[in-house]
């Protein structure tokens, strides 16, 4: 049997619209990986608390407006830590669709719009683990 | 041992009169209906038809209420015209506050603006005005909204995003450039009581600076707990008990100083857009009115004073008769309440007045152009329902802010009701209709049950501190995500006739850039004019207010008149009365 797969969810920052990652947060679980949600918070704190929780995967979201900066500084902060190669760092929201390329392109390993599906968050989630953990997924 | 308190579902079952008056039916006439009813039931209608007799609709932020195939007179068998609806304008004020609606008073079109700077929505203001915009609606950024100043470490990469930047005065003069305070009306989305006590201080020190009466001032706030403790996903909450405070003491002293001034918009919006059906959006704003008026009550104030300046704020969704019997319940129900729980006389008191504005969360980021057709079927049943004033969300939202193209286009929605479509010349066009009258009686009934839940818990705040709220909204979303995943909600585009090619992109607006540097410069030159004396006493009084329990509003005024700036204020908030931690459900 495949490992647990543990993910630590936050709202990127000052973001007010919740609904959308508590969803997220309840279909994981019932996915059955482990979930942490810590609410809003800000990429150092996000980092750190992924460190101490060794977690898998960190998702963020953010429909405010912020998704390229406060995105962009929770990339660099896991590249500093070493962490860009062994953390699935995942990330949905609204955001504009050229933004959705650019998000990949500084190193989300997964971009979710309004819209996108139980199905598709779960399923990309352990296929982005397995890939990038060489785990069987 | 105290008598237990009544609830005002228990006071309405005692002091509503009884229904003496004779049906609008004649028995007689009744009892023939019936028979051929229930002949044309067996001969005319199928099998299937008679078994299915009833369905639910499944809808976007949808009730889940049953509806029967055909509605008749059978329906509603004791309607007493004069007692259940009355002329527009006379009680129970069903079919409309005013005689003559929408005659007399045009809905007002009151579009939301806020994106950038300052200098920015100013000039999206300006540009809504002159395309026919007939009131003003400012919306913050979410670190003012948060209470954070733009040069917070908490604020960088979100300052001017989702809506405008303001630290201090300067912004509000810089929003407001122009603009005649005086002759225009303005919605300061204010949605908690804490940016409320923050804010609108800095908006009346600009009418004083202008030179203008503060009773001179016209609009409104929002002002409400729902907002700040329920709704808010934020890093730092204080108790519910003191945002309730800060609630009314806002109440108490716009009350006493800008008498034009609607001094709190009770939101469902908000919070039905978070995941709740329509029914516990207006009972949850029904239950913070009625705790409102009774600490007024507790404060020494006459209920009138307070209670002829309420407004509330709905989200109308999909279901469209759903939406235009809801207005029309709780517009009803308001009135019972005034009338009978609150013993009012005044006409005024009784009064539901409201603002609307479009679902959100019912626009689809698939095939956006037909949110279009989604937001002016929502106004449409809002214009319907008789509400004072729309703004209409834009089809783009499920992308970023709107652009100025869309936002006009929300704008020309709401003009084609008006002015092409002929539904404003009569009132209440679809009073005494079989299907809207007997949906009207059963969502009145159901937010009275769901009032008389919260105030059996204890009232609204201690139904807040137990997290029975969080609670109900967290399972609502799920159970509605799982019902549009499995397609029994169906969304055109989505997962119903799902387009089997992708559809050329739509033009998306861009946030200006610069605008957290330019924020930042003009907060550094205010830090280093201003007295510092005079901020860090201002600041100090503000505490001293907090913990002795004064009306905190005339201290965070003179912060706003010292060039305080909002993160400073909302800092001694937090000092003054702690942190809480909000339940959260999932």
């Amino acid at each position: 049997m495949a490992a647990q797969i543990k993910v630590l969810l936050s709202k990127l920052g000052l973001d007010v619209h919740n609904r959308g990652l508590i969803t997220v947060a309840n279909e994981l679980r019932d996915a059955g990986m482990e979930v942490i949600y810590i609410g809003n918070s800000f990429p150092k704190e996000i980092i750190k608390t992924a460190i101490q929780e060794d977690v898998d995967v960190v998702g963020v979201s953010s429909l405010g407006g912020a998704h390229l900066t406060l995105g962009g500084e929770l990339i660099e902060m896991a590249k500093k830590e070493g962490l860009k190669e062994r953390l699935a760092l995942v990330i949905g929201g609204v955001f504009p669709p050229a933004d959705g390329t650019k998000l990949k392109e500084i190193g989300f390993d997964g971009i979710f719009m309004p819209g996108a599906t139980r199905e598709e968050i779960v399923t990309s989630i352990r296929q982005i683990v397995s890939v990038k953990m060489d785990r069987p997924p | 041992m105290a008598e237990k308190k009544k609830t005002t579902k228990e006071i309405l079952r005692e002091k509503l009169p009884e229904r003496t008056a004779p049906s609008l039916y004649n028995p007689a006439a009744l009892e023939g209906l019936c028979q051929e009813f229930e002949q044309w039931r067996s001969t005319m209608v199928g099998e299937e038809d008679r078994k299915n007799w009833c369905v639910t609709p499944h809808t976007i932020l949808g009730s889940e209420i049953p509806r029967e195939m055909l509605y008749t007179p059978l329906s509603n068998p004791d309607f007493d015209y004069m007692q259940d609806l009355g002329h527009s304008g006379q009680e129970p004020f069903t079919r409309g506050i005013h005689a003559n609606m929408y005659r007399g008073r045009e809905f007002t079109m009151r579009q939301l603006t806020g994106f950038g700077g300052p200098e920015e929505t100013n000039q999206r203001i300006k540009f809504m005005l002159a395309h026919g915009g007939t009131g003003i609606n400012v919306l913050f950024d979410l670190p003012t909204i948060q209470m954070y100043d733009s040069d917070d470490p908490m604020s960088r990469g979100q300052v001017g995003m989702s809506g405008v930047a303001v630290d201090s005065v300067e912004d509000m003069d810089l929003i407001f450039k122009d603009i005649p305070l005086d002759r225009v009306t303005v919605s300061l989305v204010t949605h908690y009581p804490s940016n409320t006590a923050i804010l609108f201080p800095m908006y009346l020190v600009l009418a004083e600076r202008r030179g203008i009466p503060w009773n001179k001032l016209r609009g409104s706030v929002q002002n409400d707990i729902t907002l700040e403790e329920v709704v808010r996903s934020g890093p730092e909450y204080i108790p519910p008990k003191d945002c309730f405070r800060i609630q009314c003491d806002n109440i108490e002293f716009i009350r006493q100083n800008v008498p034009l001034w609607n001094f709190v918009t009770y939101n469902g919006y908000n919070l039905r857009e978070f995941g709740t059906s329509g029914v516990t959006e207006m009972a949850v704003a029904l239950a913070n009115a009625i705790g409102t008026l009774e600490e007024m009550l507790r404060r020494g104030h006459e209920v009138d004073w307070i209670a002829e300046r309420l407004a509330f704020f709905w989200s109308p969704a999909s279901d469209f008769f759903e939406e235009v019997a809801r207005i029309r319940a709780v517009r009803r129900l308001w009135y019972k309440i005034m009338k009978y729980r609150f013993d009012t006389q005044s006409p005024r008191s009784m009064w539901m007045r409201c603002h609307v504005q479009t679902s959100g969360v019912s626009l689809m980021r698939e095939e956006p152009l037909n949110n279009i057709i989604r937001a002016a079927y929502h106004a449409l049943a809002c214009v319907l329902g008789g509400v004072q004033s729309l703004h209409v969300d834009s089809y783009d939202e499920a992308y970023s802010v709107p652009t100025e193209e869309a936002a006009l286009l929300s704008l020309r929605t709401q003009q084609i009701i008006q002015a092409e479509t002929g539904v404003t010349e009569v009132v209440d066009p679809l009073g005494g209709s079989f299907y809207v009258e007997a949906l009207t009686n059963e969502i009145e009934m159901r937010i009275l049950d769901e009032v008389d839940e919260i105030e059996r818990i204890g009232g609204y705040v201690t139904a807040l501190e137990k997290g029975w709220l969080h609670k109900k909204i967290a399972e609502y979303f799920n159970n509605e995500r799982k019902m549009i995943e499995k397609g029994v909600i169906k969304l055109v585009g989505y997962n119903f006739y799902k387009a089997p090619v992708e559809l050329p992109p739509i033009n998306v607006f861009r946030y200006p850039e610069g605008v957290e540097e330019k924020q930042k410069a003009r907060l550094g030159k205010l830090r280093e004019k201003r007295d510092i004396e005079k901020v860090n006493s201002a600041l100090l009084a503000l505490e001293e207010a907090c913990k002795k329990g004064e009306n905190v509003m005339p201290y965070t005024l003179q912060c706003a008149r010292v060039g305080c700036s909002e993160g400073e204020i909302f800092k001694v908030f937090k000092q003054a009365f702690g942190l809480w931690k909000p339940p959260v459900f999932w």
